[in-house]
């Protein structure tokens, strides 16, 4: 927002992107940057993604828009009108970084290649779901299918589920986040050279470069003790067989004995229910993968005689890291988010709800939330800001 | 032609993954970063040899340090002193017993950014909680909605919050860099893993605050609009029965116009006919039947092939790309060089890998992609460049034993 005190404050950024990019543009806006997100004259179309706010209509208060297009000053235009494609010009020619999507609103009015031949200095994020050219380049790729296409999928789910996609927009948060990174690379090196230039994101490398094990199986695999190249979708089933989801008594709890197999083991001892695990040859460095694989199975065995709230602040008193599986109304409830003062108040047209807070606290410019706005609610602001006389 | 972050000089304690990816992305994008590690604790995760290590730690400069020595602490202190970015994902609290915590370091350096990827974030009932990421997906709400219903024993089959921690954390250090150009102070960032995957639940979250409805997993549904097809459907061309070599296409008709394309696609069956599915509503209320009979189209055709007739049709599909598809047969990734082998091999390993950043500054590449460090392999050149120690000097320091 303009009176910013966040980390971005005084950058001045045009978000033209789609669901592919906007979670970029909420984390500039979010650390302070003044971000205009110009919407047609009917209103974004992502103002109609569920869910919600409960007793109004579809398009006016979307939750899911108030998340993502958080910390926006927005502006209803129409690119194909003259006045509305001067409009949007300006705002470039006001902006030190435009986020682009190909194919969103306004890309095209916006006339991007001359406003980087007249500044120098500006800064044009332009994202793509595979890239300019090649023979995916002009796939339609809605979150599901650059899930699948990236990876994600065929790693989610079990044997007896189709490959899955994580909930809601887990896919494009990452293209999300790599577009804010390019964007403050790309303003670190103006602010020490002032030379701008375009940066391209694909979405389905984005995707790509965050699978932990998937390409590290298949190049290292002769260095992994427990792995094959294709690992399939198995539950909860980690790669190396350490970590899984396990039954206890009242809820699921992910379990794992590591760091540290011998603290866990010893706490299996003291609770009398290490079965055959002492015989010697699990100390055996050489039979690992059955070592790991028998102690999972005792610990399945062991968990589904614990209750499951106990068992976890116990194991996180003994340094284990287990994790209690929990629903989204206990992370709602949540203590520690609560100590930490996490959660904010998100403003809708006059109407107060608790929402997330900051991914990460700083300690000189805060992350802040500002009210949320309806269908160009800060078009008159905006029309001062470029100079456009005539405006209302 | 520099890269976009030549310059910049990033002190890095992080270990595993969400804190290496972090200073990754920035090493490749040009960061001058400064790997922390010893010999005593080069274990598992942390073995220079260690696929793990290998992935997530190119482009970054190794120095050996045992921090575990009193003796080794001045030089770290000098080495804070000097870095622009100094970043951990210890426990809450290590550092400082270090004598290198932010308000120690920031009296010599006031323009020195500090983060702190800790699990849990500083302060707080749980701040010592031990998390790795399938911890931080299942106390954050990722697992329970990642599934089908009436299953919360699935959860996201990699390692997702680690990656996005690490992310995150970039973030934060470019745009602590972005305020300290403007102020021309440092400052400290806590980020909690824990709070950055709450963060991916955001709409599910406020629609829980705003309308006291519990999100549940759905399976591949868009939890809250009404979309159908919209899932992963068998295809045929299995090597094997076994899961691995199974072979299925995701399908997502976003608009009433998708759907009738598809329709035209699979020859109008008489079943697709039916009103009941003219309406993305009506498909949603039947939408056991309508998967149902795509899967009984998909389950006859290659998966590749229905991909390229839904996308000529303007239906968007997409092969369930396991790292087979990925590495040998992704035209889009062969194009871009997306994979590729590191060209210095590893003194230990041998041929290394290497994933590109997918970002493309086209007037500052980042083409570099140095493998991998062994410990300490670094060490004369940090210490010259970083503290313009003699030979003399640095040849004290190993004699001592607090570089190993």
């Amino acid at each position: 927002m303009t009176d910013s005190k966040g980390a971005l404050a005084g950058v001045h950024i045009l978000d033209l992107t789609d669901e592919r990019g906007i979670y970029g543009a909420k984390l500039l806006a979010d650390l302070g940057a003044d971000v205009v997100r110009p919407e047609p004259l009917d209103g974004d179309p992502l103002r109609k993604r569920g869910p919600h706010q409960a007793g109004t209509p579809e398009g006016t208060t979307s939750l899911w828009h108030a998340f993502f297009a958080s910390n926006r000053r927005f502006f209803a235009v129409d690119p194909s009108s003259d006045e509305g494609s001067e409009q949007l010009r300006r705002l470039v020619e006001r902006a030190d970084i435009v986020l682009a999507c190909d194919r969103s609103f306004g890309v095209d009015a916006a006339d991007l290649n001359a406003a980087q031949t007249r500044r120098p200095e500006l800064i044009v994020v332009d994202t793509t779901s595979f890239g300019r050219d090649g023979p995916w380049s002009e796939y339609l790729a809605p979150d599901l299918v650059a899930g699948a296409l990236g990876g994600f999928c065929a790693t989610t789910g079990d044997v007896d589920t189709p490959p899955l996609k994580g909930f809601g927009e887990l896919n494009f948060m990452v293209s999300g986040a790599y577009i804010a990174i390019a964007a403050l690379g790309a303003l670190y090196h103006v602010r020490q050279t002032k030379v701008g230039q375009r940066v391209e994101v694909s979405v389905h490398e984005c995707i790509a470069s965050c699978l932990e094990q998937v390409f590290m199986c298949y190049w290292y695999d002769d260095l992994l003790p427990t792995t094959i190249p294709g690992l399939p979708r198995r539950g909860s089933l980690h790669w190396s067989n350490g970590y899984a989801v396990m039954q206890a008594q009242g809820g699921a709890i992910m379990v794992t004995p590591t760091p540290d197999l011998e603290t866990q083991l010893l706490w299996l001892v003291q609770e009398d229910a290490h079965e055959d695990l002492l015989d010697e040859k699990y100390a055996d460095p050489e039979n690992l993968v059955e070592t790991v694989q028998r102690v999972m199975e005792v610990l399945r065995k062991w968990v589904s005689t614990r209750e499951v709230e106990e068992l976890f602040f116990e194991a996180q008193s003994r340094h284990s890291p287990y994790g209690w599986v929990l629903p989204i109304e206990k992370v709602a409830e949540n203590p520690q988010l609560k100590a930490r003062d996490w959660w904010v108040s998100y403003s809708m047209g006059g109407v107060e709800t608790t929402g997330p807070g900051a991914p990460y606290r700083f300690s000189e410019t805060p992350w802040s939330l500002g009210p949320y706005g309806g269908p160009g609610a800060d078009g008159e602001s905006i029309l001062a800001d470029i100079g456009w006389e005539g405006a209302p | 032609m520099t890269r976009p972050l030549e310059g910049i000089r990033i002190l890095d304690f992080t270990h595993v993954l969400a804190g290496p990816f972090a200073t990754r992305v920035l090493g490749d994008m040009g960061a001058d970063v400064i790997k922390v590690n010893s010999v005593d604790r080069a274990i598992g995760a942390n073995d220079p040899g260690h696929p793990y290590y290998l992935m997530w730690n190119r482009n970054k400069r190794a120095l050996a340090l045992d921090m575990s020595k009193q003796e080794s602490r001045p030089v770290c202190r000098q080495l804070c002193e000097k870095a622009d970015v100094v970043i951990d994902n210890f426990s809450v609290g290590v550092l400082e017993r270090w004598g290198i915590g932010y308000d120690a370091v920031r009296v010599a350096n006031p323009e020195v950014i500090y983060v702190q990827m800790s699990g849990m974030g500083e302060g707080g009932p749980w701040s010592d909680f031990v998390t790795y990421a399938p911890t931080i997906h299942a106390l954050s709400g990722l697992t329970h909605l990642t599934g089908v219903p009436g299953r919360e024993d699935i959860g996201i089959g990699f390692s997702y919050n680690d990656h996005q921690a690490g992310l995150h954390g970039a973030v934060a250090i470019l745009a602590a860099l972005e305020a300290r150009q403007r102020t021309g102070r440092g400052q400290r960032v806590d980020l909690s893993q824990f709070e950055v995957g709450v963060n991916f639940a955001g709409p599910a979250l406020l629609d829980y605050f705003a309308n006291a409805r519990a999100a549940r997993p759905m399976g591949n549904k868009l939890p809250y609009d009404e979309v159908a097809p919209h899932g992963c459907y068998p295809c045929a061309g299995a090597l094997s029965d076994a899961v691995e070599d199974e072979r299925w296409v995701a399908i997502a008709c976003m608009t009433d116009c998708q759907w009738e394309a598809l329709k035209v696609l699979m020859a109008r069956p008489e079943w697709a006919m039916d009103s009941v599915f003219d309406t993305a509503s009506s498909r949603v209320e039947n939408l056991q039947r309508l998967d149902q009979g795509v899967a009984e189209w998909t389950v006859t055709q290659d998966s590749t092939e229905v991909m390229e007739k839904c996308q000529k049709a303007g239906v968007p599909a997409g092969i369930v790309q396991n790292a087979i598809d990925l590495v040998e047969r992704d035209p889009q990734l062969k194009r871009s060089g997306f994979l590729h082998a590191i060209d210095s091999p590893h003194p230990t390993v041998g041929a290394t890998y290497a994933d590109r950043l997918p970002i493309r500054f086209q007037a500052t590449p980042c083409d570099v992609y140095a493998r991998s460090r062994e410990i300490g392999e670094d060490n004369t050149a940090i210490l010259q460049d970083w503290l313009e120690m003699s030979a003399d000097e640095i040849q004290k320091a190993e004699e001592s034993g607090i570089l190993t």
